[in-house]
């Protein structure tokens, strides 16, 4: 059976125009890890649009292919795969799944990929960087395994000496 | 503390209002009403107001303090409360200083810090009163409100719509006094400030009937609550700054209602982000989740090493008192999860207190009732606990 994925097309991302009713509000943090997931993995899902080259999902990945590093990556060309809803309704809906058929990752179970990754020799500030994370949240993952933080976020600088009085 | 009975009187309690205001009005020298924007603040408002008409006492003095971080619908409001003219609204935006649970490295923050002008959530608004002679950054509310008016200005009946149905605290404030029993009989800190709870005996239905059936003016952020899961559950519904123990939980709410506040409030104090995912699991719980591998006695160092610098030093001075407490109590060494009969402490306690950092160090009563648990557990007296553990 054919599948909306297997014809792939780059377009230049200024042809493509966003629907007027996405729910799906991104938080800067996750932006930006958007950003350097693109920028690590590179463009790994297309952009889904219909015929008319509205966005029906991926409008957040759309409008960081504005941004230098990204858009230099591809020349402006963002993938995009077209599917037909039959109306507005149908167009919504898709853009619904897409947004809503996800997961939330467990607490638990990222504390203990995070507790490898330390064990594993990364720093707790690239894991910082590389996750959009806070320093709090990697910390708090950590001491629920019992890492204390001054394993994790080493002091780059020796301490101030000192002579006794 | 013996709670008194309620005592149902001939008339309902919006009526009842308005006689206990137009006592005050007689009694103070100046009625002020301290409005938070919330729903028991419009009521106390609106009928403070008709009161006010009726003795021909406008305009009606009325305090609000401003913290940053409130729901855009809560301005919107009190800036309609401000415009009346029949009100003299004093909208304070001091640098109070308040908890923020999200965060271990920055335990505390300033509402319109003047050192982070840039990561304010909103604009300080124009009507804003920026100091006060008797106020210091860094002070909390509690510390600030009884020098708000001067002694001058003689005695002042500060309105508050603090109701019993709240809570069992609040019902034992109310129902402690014999006679007027909402209003404080001494002024606060010795100064000239009385604050009287006019509208203590309603419910929050009553509240809302009132609103209603006046057709008050009101703050519409309860409108977009009750479009979410908070709908219909009315006690839940509270106005406050957002990022203490409690009102953590609830940072999803200005997530989904509020978003570009949101974006702002995630730069504005350490910890937002993770708080906002993980507030309702154990990274945020006061519950111990202590891993197998370690005894409660080093757990405790990786708590007290999740701490920043100075608040580290807070948190350990703490402790260590308490130890040094226990070693004055008792010559047995603490243990891991067995109380110790005479000083009440044990690692496992130990480490609660430092989860739930705190910095001042307010237990020793708890550690007493601990101890004295633990001696009819073990069914020995004081006296033989002294000769078996000191």
């Amino acid at each position: 059976m054919k599948q909306p994925l297997d014809k792939i097309t780059w377009i230049d991302r200024d042809q493509l125009k966003p629907n007027n009713y996405n729910p799906n509000k991104v938080a800067p943090p996750e932006l930006k890890l958007l950003k350097t997931s693109i920028i690590e993995d590179g463009w790994t899902q297309p952009i889904v649009i219909n015929p008319d080259f509205t966005i029906v999902d991926g409008f957040h990945r759309w409008t960081i292919s504005g941004h230098k590093e990204i858009h230099k990556l591809t020349k402006g060309k963002v993938p995009t795969v077209m599917i037909s809803p039959k109306d507005l309704s149908q167009q919504q809906m898709a853009t619904i799944r897409h947004n809503r058929a996800r997961g939330t990752h467990s607490v638990l179970e990222m504390s203990n990929i995070i507790t490898d990754m330390v064990n594993d020799g990364l720093d707790g500030s690239e894991i910082m960087s590389r996750l959009s994370m806070e320093k709090e949240e990697v910390t708090r993952l950590l001491f629920r395994a019992g890492i204390p933080k001054s394993q994790v976020f080493k002091d780059k600088d020796f301490s101030t000496a000192w002579n006794p009085k | 503390m013996a709670i008194r009975k309620k005592e149902y009187i001939n008339t309902n309690v919006y009526d009842e209002s308005l006689s206990r205001i137009r006592y005050l009005f007689d009694a103070f020298d100046k009625v002020v009403v301290s409005f938070s924007g919330g729903k028991d603040s419009t009521a106390v408002l609106n009928t403070s107001l008709k009161v006010a008409k009726e003795k021909n006492k406008l305009p009606l003095e009325v305090v609000f303090f401003d913290e940053e971080a409130i729901h855009p619908p809560t301005i919107e409001y009190v800036k309609r409360v401000y415009d009346l003219e029949e009100v003299d609204l004093k909208w304070y935006c001091l640098e109070f200083k308040h908890r923020n649970a999200c965060s271990n490295e920055e335990p505390f923050w300033y509402t319109w810090d003047k050192d982070k002008k840039d990561l304010w959530v909103r604009e300080m608004p124009d009507e804003a009163i920026k100091e006060h002679k008797a106020f210091k950054k860094g002070m909390s509310f509690q510390e600030f409100s009884p020098y708000l008016y001067d002694k001058s200005e003689g005695r002042i009946a500060m309105l508050t719509g603090i109701r019993t149905q709240e809570s069992l605290r609040r019902f034992q404030v109310i129902a402690r006094k014999k006679n007027d029993a909402y209003i404080n009989s001494r002024a606060e800190k010795g100064r000239n400030q009385y604050r009287a709870f006019p509208i203590y005996d309603w419910s929050s239905e009553d509240v809302w009937l009132a609103a209603h059936k006046f057709k008050w003016d009101y703050n519409k952020t309860y409108d977009i609550f009750n479009q979410t899961k908070l709908y219909n559950n009315f006690l839940t519904q509270r106005v406050c700054p957002p990022f203490g123990e409690e009102p953590l939980r609830g940072l999803w709410i200005y997530s989904e209602c509020f978003p570009d506040m949101w974006h702002k409030m995630l730069n504005r104090v350490e910890g937002v982000s993770t708080a906002w995912r993980y507030g309702n699991s154990e990274l945020y719980s006061n519950s111990l989740s202590k891993p197998d591998h370690l005894t409660y006695k080093e757990y405790l160092n990786v708590i007290l090493d999740s701490y920043e610098h100075d608040s580290k030093n807070d948190v350990k001075r703490t402790i260590n008192q308490y130890i040094k407490n226990h070693k004055k109590e008792s010559s047995r060494p603490i243990l891991d999860t067995e109380i110790n009969p005479l000083s009440g402490v044990c690692w496992q306690w130990l480490c609660r207190i430092a989860i739930r950092g705190d910095f001042k160090g307010r237990q020793s009563n708890t550690l007493k009732v601990q101890a004295m648990k633990e001696r009819e557990k073990l069914k020995i007296t004081l006296e033989e606990a002294i000769k078996l553990y000191k």
